[in-house]
């Protein structure tokens, strides 16, 4: 290790924690893709079963304002993130997500979650706990309550580096919403 | 006259037929338009390159390979994993199809993914014969995409492939168009002064070879499809579609640097074997290889698909447009890379002790985008890896190292993890070298010192893995190629190493892959540009063993016969 390798990781470093601080995370932005919702109030459970890479289902119907409960289970051999947002935001946050790679945090089946505690000098770390999201090792399973405030253009996607590009996303259809209008 | 008709026909009814799982080759004598000129050569079905075959994983398929032309032929399903005798390589598998003769190969298909076939005899292959293989998965591929095209490279040359072996065997420099002058070597004594340059050509000078045999056949016409680039193969798309472009190299001798300016590529494949998505914005693609890319073009604009040589003496290039006859900007070639002192650190009998790096050639500055040669003095290979544009599988300070057009992301064969390991890891049970060796001023290329025509067969014996060392001691990329069983390449993710069928040991290095010997039988196991391969960088495997040993052993001693 020489001294300017130490300089590059700690640039790195500082320009990850703007990335987050930057707040591109859907729970604070839920004008476009809804808002964290109430497990009461959810109206239905969605089982969502992750693969190498692609998520069944790859599409599902909401109401606008609706509730839905997603049980999301990693059922491949690499770790797998389901993300509710739009493209955009989805764009954004794999920006973060390279950042982990390239730190070591996510390793092909493995997440050191040590390191996403880990205070990255300014308060921020890489812990990924948006309420829009779970990332998840090999047979893990999480859930997530959302919801769907209003019609937008809404997918759920893995934005594991490379994972979105090969087509690990899926389309959240509004279906009265579209019949209203 | 009939048969191609039939067989024509028949193309045109094999996706309706589907499952049919029969196919009809001709191997015909056809002309080849290059935009820059136009060549009799060799084709499939009446044309080059031949049909896109299509197969899905599961089914049988039957082959009838009819020869049209007037002298031997044989078609290899390149890194098809099939039994031995349906490998298409005269005098290791079979005795070669004569003329006139229909030729009817029967195997199951036990993989998926991007692959092709060519002819195994004589230069039919550089001549035009070649063409892509497609098979379907039985289950669903692990990525999605909207439409998907064969991009299928290839360097025509204007000479027939015998005739640039002759030329290479009497001038081993006869196609080599960038060699350096005397002029130059004025010019580089008042830069690096007098006795440095002198000692630099001197060392060349030692090892037969010259700085710019990057590529030892130029003045080729680059390919798409079948298509120069005036004539400009296009692929139509719809603005936010995602395309799969399955690219495969089946040049004779030229590697080709790839990019979509505008684009970003998710490799999703390579060698046919799906791949843990890695998004680049250039990969290199080696002889014989493949690399399955997604792409998501936005706007609605064309896209230039850009293929340098490695060398930069030629490119091939196609566009993506949401309309035929739409174009965008064809780039200008960079400056052509040149090898570098580094490049020979394998070479044989250097006297190394003498190489003071103060002294080095560090390469053109173009490959080393922004560096000060004068403050090089005393710095370390470590050093020079310089951080992202660096590729452990080039020597560090190679001349050949990789770089981004757009200074950004280039693929590495570090960046390949098997998206779904095919094999356990285990200890291989044994460690084979394989020394790449080649005198250039004779043309003559040889592995551990020793040509084809004088080398003991490699055995192997069914059931061990098998790890081979290659050490490249010559100064060229040797795209090595073992006909099937699987190449698993080392990049260091243990479990995740990828399966290839292709590995490119590049000057100054050595490599390793490991193979599972899981097929019983014989096969070819050489250099895959097509002139060292003829000129001895070759060699035959047996595989002693077999589930049922004594029958492999049989079918061996009763397919003896034919010329490689």
């Amino acid at each position: 290790m020489n001294g300017s390798k130490v300089l590059v990781l700690a640039a790195a470093m500082s320009v990850s924690s703007t990335a987050f601080s930057a707040g591109t995370h859907g729970g604070s932005h839920g004008a476009s893709s809804g808002e964290p919702g109430n497990a009461s109030e959810a109206s239905r459970t969605v089982n969502v079963e992750m693969f190498d890479n692609y998520y069944e289902p790859e599409e599902i119907d909401v109401e606008p304002g609706e509730t839905v409960r997603f049980v999301v289970e990693n059922k491949g051999n690499l770790v797998h993130e389901f993300n509710i947002g739009t493209p955009g935001m989805h764009e954004a946050h794999q920006d973060e997500m390279k950042m982990m790679v390239e730190h070591g945090v996510i390793q092909g089946g493995k997440l050191n979650r040590a390191m996403m505690e880990m205070d990255m000098g300014d308060g921020h770390s890489m812990k990924h706990d948006d309420p829009n999201s779970v990332l998840l090792e090999p047979g893990e399973s999480k859930e997530i309550v959302w919801k769907f405030t209003e019609q937008s253009s809404i997918e759920f996607a893995c934005n594991v580096p490379g994972h979105y590009q090969a087509g690990m996303y899926g389309d959240v259809n509004f279906t009265r919403g579209l019949a209203e209008q | 006259m009939k048969t191609p008709m039939v067989a024509g026909l028949l193309g045109l009814l094999m996706p309706a037929l589907g499952m049919a799982g029969e196919y009809n080759l001709t191997v015909d004598r056809v002309m080849i338009d290059t935009g820059d000129f136009v060549k009799e050569g060799i084709g499939y079905n009446g044309a080059s390159p031949g049909p896109v075959l299509r197969f899905k994983e599961g089914e049988t398929v039957t082959i009838n390979v009819t020869n049209n032309l007037d002298e031997m032929t044989s078609i290899h399903w390149h890194g098809l994993i099939l039994p031995f005798q349906q490998d298409g390589v005269p005098g290791i598998s079979f005795p070669g199809i004569q003329p006139g003769e229909t030729f009817t190969y029967e195997f199951p298909v036990q993989q998926a993914g991007t692959y092709w076939f060519h002819s195994h005899s004589g230069f039919q292959e550089p001549d035009g014969a070649y063409g892509a293989i497609v098979i379907e998965p039985e289950k669903r591929e692990p990525f999605r995409y909207n439409r998907e095209y064969v991009v299928q490279l290839t360097d025509k040359h204007p000479h027939s492939g015998d005739r640039i072996m002759r030329n290479l065997k009497m001038m081993p420099d006869y196609y080599n168009r960038q060699q350096q002058t005397v002029g130059e070597f004025f010019s580089d004594s008042s830069e690096h002064g007098f006795m440095d340059t002198l000692k630099d050509r001197m060392a060349w000078g030692d090892m037969r070879m010259m700085k710019a045999d990057v590529e030892d056949v130029q003045g080729f016409t680059g390919l798409i499809n079948g298509k120069g680039p005036e004539q400009n193969w296009t692929g139509i798309f719809e603005p936010g579609e995602r395309i799969r472009l399955r690219f495969i190299n089946s040049s004779a001798m030229t590697y080709f640097d790839i990019r979509i300016p505008g684009l970003e590529m998710t490799v999703v494949q390579a060698d046919g074997n799906n791949v843990q998505p890695v998004t680049v914005d250039e990969f290199r693609i080696g002889v014989a290889e493949t690399y399955d890319v997604i792409v998501r073009p936005r706007d609605e604009k064309a896209y230039t698909i850009f293929a340098e040589s490695m060398g930069r003496s030629g490119y091939a290039r196609a566009t993506l447009a949401p309309e035929e006859g739409m174009e965008a900007e064809v780039p200008e070639m960079r400056e052509a890379s040149r090898l570098t002192m580094a490049d020979m650190g394998g070479m044989h009998g250097m006297d190394h002790g003498d190489m003071d790096h103060g002294d080095m050639d560090m390469g053109e500055p173009d490959d080393m985008a922004g560096m000060d040669h004068s403050s090089m003095e005393g710095m370390d290979h470590s050093a020079m890896a310089m951080g992202d544009s660096s590729d452990p599988f080039y020597a560090a300070g190679s001349g050949l190292m990789p770089v981004a057009a757009n200074g950004g992301k280039f693929l590495s064969y570090a960046d390949l993890k098997a998206q779904d390991p095919l094999y356990e890891l285990r200890e291989p049970t044994r460690e084979i070298e394989l020394r790449l060796t080649g005198n250039m001023e004779r043309y003559s290329w040889s592995i551990n010192g020793v040509k084809y025509e004088d080398a003991d067969p490699i055995r192997l014996k069914y059931g061990e893995r098998v790890r081979f060392k290659f050490v490249n001691e010559t100064m060229m990329t040797h795209p090595m190629h073992l006909h099937g069983m699987w190449s698993i390449l080392d990049v260091g993710a243990g479990q995740w190493n990828p399966i290839k069928h292709t590995v490119s040991v590049q000057p100054g290095t050595t490599v390793y892959m490991e193979t599972e010997v899981d097929e019983p039988g014989q096969w070819a196991f050489h250099c895959h540009l097509s002139y060292h391969a003829a000129a001895g960088m070759f060699r035959k495997v047996i595989v002693e063993g077999g589930p049922d040993s004594t029958k492999a052993n049989q079918d061996i001693a009763a397919n003896a016969g034919g010329d490689a």
